[in-house]
């Protein structure tokens, strides 16, 4: 019912089974150390420099350690999935730092694959100081990057979605972009229907509602 | 490690198992219900969220090559976060016929012998047809596209009582209006002595003696311990717990009883080679569109989660019921991506087209759903490490099926002026590349038949070698339903339970029986 994003880390185990390496530890490898180590097997990997650099944490270490940097990031890019989210709103990224769902680990490196692809792109050093349309095509691009990166991108859209447009976070709020109320405001009955109702209904088939 | 000797092991505690439970314990026999997950006190412990934190607690999910698995765990397995659509399987569910031409029912069971049982349920759960006043927005929008084509279409039945319309239904009713078993069956069949133990998950079942030497028609006493169910703590529970039991009631669901039994087969080696096969799952299909200017505002979000209306038009020629669908916000983002057909804006999915889409959700936006005589054709199987996995046949007769259902689920919305919504179903973000099911409506797993070739279970529910040993649940169910599947698991479990009390009469009941003839 609700995918949960488990889809990098299992990716980049495969590959590496799939090329005959050994599991990479991704919590006890130092990442300078970890990848002197298996150079070699990265070497030979034909499609596993992605998800490599994913569990090696292969990424600048201020994405890491800036969290402000990250926020920012992550921010720009939820307003830009979401036009009309509003930008200063608690919730709007937290779904990223939850360590419910498995992509709160990739999310120092989600956030410098961003500036990455805007630097490429645009020769601009930070994702949130682009325009709405340059972020827009910086996500294009993460799109219809190699298949691991599509599957971060898309999973990290599916979870600002997700989590915006059902209100995950607060019960009490929903989501006023699409008229969600969240828990149900006592709406009368009366007020869940139309009156005329004869002017709706079809004719039936049954006296009761079960089909002989 | 625990031991429990009673004289009934009820593995599970929703549709299939409610029913059994109530009616033995009523009879004076021992009755010991384990379910895997946690205890719901409803309607206390329901909450009305999106939060999958929430909803993850209880519904779990299976997906495999071209299909997805919904189903619940905790304490009244699906009737908890179900819509309470009560129907009764229409006739020719029953009359459904394998590719040989032999019919998949038992011999015995027709919609006419479900019928006695099917009352007995509707009483329990309180299934009323849903007042002409009390149909949804949505419902009623529905039922007006269905009028303008010239066809029918039906107010549905519901296990409801004082229903306030929070739109909820599925994360759970907060005011304790829809019946679940929480309502009725669980909390009589406690009343009467039923045990009920929770965060314990049956791993295996074995035989404690020759079962085929057992007598399957006995005085109670004079039957002895013949199964033991081995249950390891799951959640709250600390400790293993070895069950022995004269008799033995299969319930966990159409995943949970197959999982189960194929798990035993080591035990278990006259088994079937059908446990595990011939899953059918009501072949959903899925549309949506938005309503053209001239029609009324339907809501999403406020009536019962099931709209209210169900056309039987399409049952006869095409096999097929079709409703109108009200996904909360979760669950449309969760299960598909939506853009307007024909929208060359990009990006597609996302982005401005995509909240401008969104905001026209609530009111504009129509989803119709499919449900269908669809053939069997899913099969569980358990990987190296007894874990389930599941594979659909998608064959030329599905695909067919699924193209001609979904051309005439969009001709309904396009011939009423509604624009086509793209949805593009996936799984994490990511879209399936083919067409892929997802059910609630899983059965059949461990199917009643008349032979052993052909299912699990004979028509008493009973496993075939195995005296005393009782499928109850969806697992039994033969054929897909083509109307939500809760009403009929839960009619045949009380007609299974009712050969139960007759072949297994206590030593009093016997008496009294043996005296009066």
């Amino acid at each position: 019912m609700f995918g949960l994003l488990r889809i990098e880390q299992e990716n980049s185990q495969y590959d590496a089974k799939a090329n005959g390496c050994e599991e990479p530890s991704r919590d006890c490898l130092p990442r300078r150390a970890a990848l002197k180590r298996i150079g070699a097997a990265v070497a030979g990997l034909a499609f596993g420099c992605t998800p490599l650099r994913i569990v090696l944490r292969a990424y600048p270490d201020r994405f890491d350690e800036e969290a402000e940097l990250v926020d920012r990031v992550l921010r720009a890019f939820v307003k830009t999935v979401i036009p009309g989210a509003p930008g200063d709103a608690p919730d709007l990224v937290r779904v990223y730092y939850d360590g419910f769902y498995r992509f709160a680990r990739y999310r120092p490196y989600f956030a410098s694959d961003l500036c990455q692809r805007a630097l490429s792109r645009y020769s601009v050093v930070r994702f949130d100081d682009l325009s709405t349309d340059q972020r827009a095509c910086v996500i294009e691009d993460g799109l219809a990057a190699d298949s691991t990166t599509q599957r971060l991108y898309n999973g990290a859209i599916f979870l600002a979605q997700l989590a915006f447009y059902a209100g995950i976070f607060d019960d009490s709020k929903g989501c006023r972009l699409i008229d969600f109320d969240g828990r149900f405001r006592g709406v009368p009955l009366a007020d869940q229907t139309y009156p005329n109702q004869e002017f709706y209904l079809a004719r039936g088939l049954t006296a009761d509602g079960n089909y002989g | 490690m625990r031991t429990i000797e009673t004289d009934v092991v009820i593995v599970g505690t929703g549709f299939g198992a409610a029913a059994p439970a109530l009616r033995l314990s009523e009879a004076g026999f021992k009755v010991v219900m384990i379910e895997k997950g946690p205890r719901i006190e409803a309607p206390r412990d329901f909450r009305q969220t999106q939060d999958p934190k929430y909803l993850l607690r209880y519904l779990k999910q299976l997906s495999g090559e071209r299909i997805s698995l919904t189903y619940a765990e905790g304490l009244g397995g699906g009737s908890g976060f179900y819509e309470m659509v009560s129907l009764r399987a229409p006739s020719l569910a029953f009359e459904q016929r394998d590719a040989q031409g032999k019919r998949l029912w038992p011999a015995a069971l027709n919609r006419g012998a479900l019928d006695p049982y099917y009352a007995i349920a509707e009483r329990m759960l309180n299934v009323e047809q849903i007042a002409i006043e009390e149909v949804p927005k949505t419902g009623l929008v529905f039922a007006r596209m269905m009028k303008n084509l010239g066809y029918t279409c039906d107010r549905a039945r519901y296990a409801v009582r004082g229903c306030v319309g929070s739109g909820f239904c599925v994360t759970g009713c907060i005011y304790g209006a829809k019946q679940s078993l929480h309502m009725n069956y669980l909390p009589k069949a406690e009343g009467v002595g039923a045990r009920v133990i929770t965060d314990l998950e049956a791993t295996t079942i074995r035989t404690l003696c020759d079962v085929l030497r057992t007598p399957r028609s006995e005085t109670l006493s004079n039957v002895p311990y013949r199964y033991e169910v081995l249950c390891r703590p799951t959640g709250k529970q600390q400790d293993w717990h070895r069950l022995k039991a004269r008799l033995v009631i299969l319930a966990g669901g159409t995943v949970g009883t197959a999982r189960l039994l194929l798990r035993s087969k080591e035990y278990l080696r006259r088994l079937s080679h059908e446990v595990g096969r011939n899953i059918a799952f009501n072949g959903g299909v899925k549309v949506a569109g938005l309503l053209p200017k001239t029609f009324p505002a339907g809501d999403m979000f406020t009536g019962r989660s099931h709209p209210g209306m169900i056309s039987y038009e399409f049952l006869e020629s095409n096999g097929i019921t079709i409703s109108a669908a009200k996904p909360l916000p979760l669950q449309a983002v969760a299960a598909a991506r939506l853009k307007l057909d024909g929208d060359e804006q990009s990006p597609g999915h996302w982005g401005g087209p995509n909240v401008d889409l969104m905001k026209l959700y609530r009111k504009r936006v129509m989803v119709l759903v499919a449900f269908g005589l669809t053939r069997a054709g899913a099969e569980l199987t358990l990987s190296a490490n007894a874990e389930p996995r599941l594979h659909l046949e998608f064959n030329d007769e599905l695909r067919s099926y699924y193209v001609r259902v979904k051309v005439l689920l969009n001709s309904i919305l396009q011939r009423n002026g509604c624009r086509l919504i793209n949805t593009e179903f996936h799984r994490q973000g990511v879209p399936y590349k083919e067409v892929h099911f997802s059910t609630a409506h899983q059965v059949g797993s461990c199917r009643m038949a008349d032979s052993r070739m052909m299912g699990a279970a004979d028509a008493a529910g009973e496993v075939f070698g195995y005296p005393g040993l009782y499928v109850t649940d969806g697992a039994a169910i033969p054929t897909s339903l083509a109307v939500n599947t809760s009403l009929t698991i839960l009619a045949n479990a009380e007609r299974i339970a009712a050969i139960v009390l007759r072949r297994y009469p206590l030593a009093k009941q016997a008496a009294d029986l043996a005296a009066s003839s």
